[in-house]
């Protein structure tokens, strides 16, 4: 069969020096889903960011129905029928999704009198409904993924380049994704499908190449012929084990109690008494959505919390700087909000000390020791010290979240989705530190829309549905089906 | 104040508006964009200064305009290739153009004036109309019809949609297959040209002649303006109204009333007015919010 598009021997230096790929080539066929699996920082991004056009190659050629194609930018590849899904919506957030889809549309060269007419066309395709007159902003990430792919079958797109589509998505809007993609499949569109899940490889792609550090280590394999074992072996190498908890059993001590609490964010939740110990992973399950955003902050204190107490190592209704200061730690869900991704890991490094340990006299050279310190213990993948965060692969910025919170040694941890975006490797090497941390003696609440995590490493469960705690399960009880169908709401 | 008086005052107020509303729809319509220009100022004093002497060297009024308009692309290039492409400081562009306009243009006075403090009367100047024995310029009509069209570009019209992403979020505007520069320059150009226009204007329309620094702060103003507004046209317009009106006021008391006293707070009231506006929160959400950061991709 004749691929769509073609990339050969693609090697891209980034302007600092980095050598994110080393002569990697790809091809899409239509009407397959090919994976790009590898690593945090294998180069998967970068590979498709100079398929769309947005960066230039520094060497290597593009092929497009076999012949030498050559964009400007991202424009001459949407075009030229190229979309591609981020892992983060790229959409204007300010605008309203009917004016994100004219812009695409213009890129595209739909004529406007077409634009409804097609997008009623893609909405058969993929089975996909979006609010055409909501702004952005407003709408959940699952909604603006599914107007983003919506338009770019739309506008006729022929390949289709999803970046860990599933980040942000909970199990059921998968199974959405996968019924629009097997439809995309149908109408002959070509698509690369980049994630670290493995049994997402299984369920939907027709073929697999593997990358690492820079360079195909196996390329265009039958996903059926190999075990998901295989398959992260050949991603990351030999995997660390999985991480056990020795399980001693909770201590005495109360790290974090809740008792009534009533807090309104975009929704409001009320919690009536939860509690973690010292020396417990306490889980917090649910649909994404259902107020363990508010309560997070409500924890923390930056959602304004309108009644009962929140008690974080004896500090009663911490201020997010009290929070830190208790000896308490916080991962949050959304790295952005967390990162200054223009800022140096050094100083992401720094910031995130000084709330924990309040001013002090920095030096470069303090600074420079932090980041060694840290990155070495971590394992964390930067150019130096000075590059901006933002640089980093996703994963990498994910350690680095992680890295400096785990640093301090906090004695209460609260982690939203800790290994988001992370390769099975680091996720598994994440998630034994949340053990170990918990095994030492701190107290973990751990909220995750991964089923998966939140079992292998709680000693409880908490299932939160509509902002009310529907029932807590002790870690021998906690099985997907009785989590299922307390997120449900069943009591 | 007799009612007559109030509206000469009035009508004072709108030939002292036109300088700063043109320079802040401009303004508003770079900074949607993402570019700030600080360097406003500098625009209007060298575009001033242009005028005149093209004023006074063709005999045409025309001339003179199309000189200031030149002037304020010319310069709006410059801030965007250093803002936009090479991705430098905003800030520190437009003070320096601010510094270099008042230094060149001083050094210009002298060098084809053979004086030290302004030049003589331009040979050509604008037609106008008189209300109750003012001149007013042709320009103070053109300028509501300005503010309708810019209005019309930034709400109504496709560029006008792809300004707003881009001094939005140009990541995804990016990925939206718009070229973050591209825009971004015409948007600073545009602004810039629009300020070329008020200090021509300003020069050879509203005071007949170039006076050393003659801007006299209305470059900042303009920009104090363009907060007020909540970086809309329309709310620019309004803004630069309140200012001409508080310029007329603090005119009126010192030429009229001779009494210079009278004359500050109604100099300082649209400041105020400013502050407020812009230190209500609902207020800063309206910013654009990529204002003033470089895009990089890689
Ligand atoms: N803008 C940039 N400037 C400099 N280096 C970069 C930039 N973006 C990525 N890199 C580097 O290039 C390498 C590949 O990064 P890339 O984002 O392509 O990885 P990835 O395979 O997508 O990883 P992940 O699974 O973590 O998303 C990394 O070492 C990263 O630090
Ligand atoms: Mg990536």
């Amino acid at each position: 069969m004749e691929p769509v598009v073609e990339l050969r021997g693609i090697v891209k230096v980034y302007p600092d020096g980095v050598r994110a790929l080393d002569g990697v080539s790809l091809r899409l066929y239509p009407g397959r889903v090919h994976a790009v699996l590898g690593e945090n920082g294998a180069g998967k991004t970068t590979l498709m960011r100079i398929l769309y056009g947005e960066i230039k190659p520094t060497r290597g050629e593009l092929l497009l129905d076999g012949r030498p194609a050559r964009f400007r930018g991202t424009r001459d590849a949407i075009r030229r029928g190229i979309a591609m899904i981020y892992q983060h919506p790229r959409l204007v957030p300010t605008l309203t999704v009917w004016e994100n889809v004219l812009l695409y549309f213009a890129s595209a060269g739909v004529p406007e009198g077409e634009a409804e007419e097609r997008l009623e066309e893609a909405r058969r395709i993929t089975g996909f409904d979006v609010p055409l007159d909501a702004r952005v902003e407003d709408l959940p990430l699952g909604a603006r993924q599914r107007a983003e792919i919506l338009r770019s079958i739309a506008a006729g797109a022929r390949v289709l380049i999803l970046d860990e589509p599933t980040t942000n998505l909970t199990p059921q809007e998968f199974e959405g994704l996968a019924r629009a993609i097997e439809g995309a499949k149908r109408e002959g569109l070509a698509v690369a499908y980049i994630t670290h899940r493995l049994p997402e490889v299984k369920a939907i792609a027709d073929l697999v190449t593997v990358l690492r550090r820079g360079r195909v280590v196996a390329s265009e394999l039958d996903p059926r012929g190999a075990s998901e074992e295989e398959l992260a072996r050949l991603m990351v190498g030999e995997l660390p084990p999985r991480p056990s908890r020795s399980r001693g059993g909770p201590g005495d001590r109360v790290v974090l109690s809740i008792e009534g609490l009533r807090a309104r964010g975009r929704m409001e939740v009320f919690v009536e008494r939860l509690e973690v110990r010292e020396g417990e992973v306490l889980g917090l399950a649910g649909v994404e959505g259902n107020g363990q955003e508010e309560l997070v902050g409500a924890i923390v204190g930056y959602t304004p919390r309108l009644s009962g107490r929140v008690v974080v190592l004896g500090r009663v209704n911490p201020t997010p700087r009290e929070y830190y200061r208790a000896g308490a730690a916080y991962i949050p869900g959304d790295r952005s909000k967390a990162l200054v991704l223009h800022f140096s890991v050094a100083e992401n490094l720094a910031f995130l000390r000084y709330a924990h340990e309040g001013p002090a006299l920095l030096t470069f050279s303090r600074l420079a020791r932090l980041y060694r310190e840290v990155a070495g213990e971590y394992g964390i993948v930067a150019e130096s010290p000075w590059a901006p965060a933002g640089s980093l692969s996703g994963g990498n910025q994910q350690k680095l979240l992680a890295a400096s919170q785990l640093h301090m040694r906090p004695r209460f941890l609260l982690a939203v989705n800790p290994t988001r975006g992370l390769d099975v490797a680091t996720t598994r090497y994440v998630r034994g530190l949340i053990a170990r941390l918990a095994d030492e003696g701190a107290g973990v609440m751990l909220v995750s829309s991964d089923l998966d995590e939140i079992i292998e490493l709680s000693d409880r469960v908490a299932v939160i549905s509509r902002g009310r705690i529907t029932g807590i399960l002790p870690a021998g009880k906690a099985t997907p089906e009785r989590i299922g169908l307390l997120m449900g709401g069943a009591a | 104040m007799t009612p007559l008086e109030a509206a000469i005052v009035g009508v004072l107020g709108l030939n002292a508006m036109v300088t700063i509303a043109l320079t802040a729809m401009g303004e508003v319509i770079a900074e949607r964009s993402g570019v700030v220009n600080i360097g406003l100022e500098g625009i209007l004093l060298a575009s001033a200064w242009l005028a005149v002497y093209a004023d006074i060297a063709t005999g045409s009024w025309l001339a003179g305009y199309l000189a200031g308009l030149a002037m304020g692309a010319a310069l709006g290039l410059m801030h965007a290739a250093i803002a936009v492409y090479a991705r430098g400081d905003q800030i520190i562009a437009g003070v320096g153009l601010n510094l270099a306009a008042a230094g060149g243009t001083t050094l210009g006075i002298r060098a084809v004036w053979g004086n030290y403090g302004q030049s003589p009367p331009v040979a050509s100047r604008p037609p106008a109309f008189d209300v109750l024995g003012v001149r007013v310029s042709y320009m103070v009509p053109l300028t509501f019809l300005v503010a309708i069209l810019a209005w019309w570009l930034l709400e109504r019209t496709e560029w006008g949609l792809r300004v707003k992403a881009v001094g939005d979020d140009p990541r995804s505007a990016d990925a939206l297959g718009i070229s973050v520069e591209r825009t971004r320059l015409a948007a600073t150009v545009l602004g810039a040209a629009l300020a070329g226009v008020a200090g021509a204007y300003m020069s050879i329309d509203y005071l007949g002649s170039f006076v050393k620094l003659m801007s006299a702060g209305r470059g900042f103003i303009a920009l104090a303006a363009v907060a007020f507004s909540g970086w809309d046209v329309l709310g620019a317009l309004l803004g630069s109204i309140v200012f001409g009106l508080g310029d007329a006021l603090s005119t009126y008391y010192t030429t009229i009333r001779g009494s210079s006293a009278a004359a500050y707070p109604y100099r300082t009231i649209p400041y105020i007015l400013t502050l407020l506006a812009v230190s209500a929160t609902a207020w800063r959400a309206r910013m654009p919010r990529a204002l003033g950061r470089p895009y990089k991709r890689e």
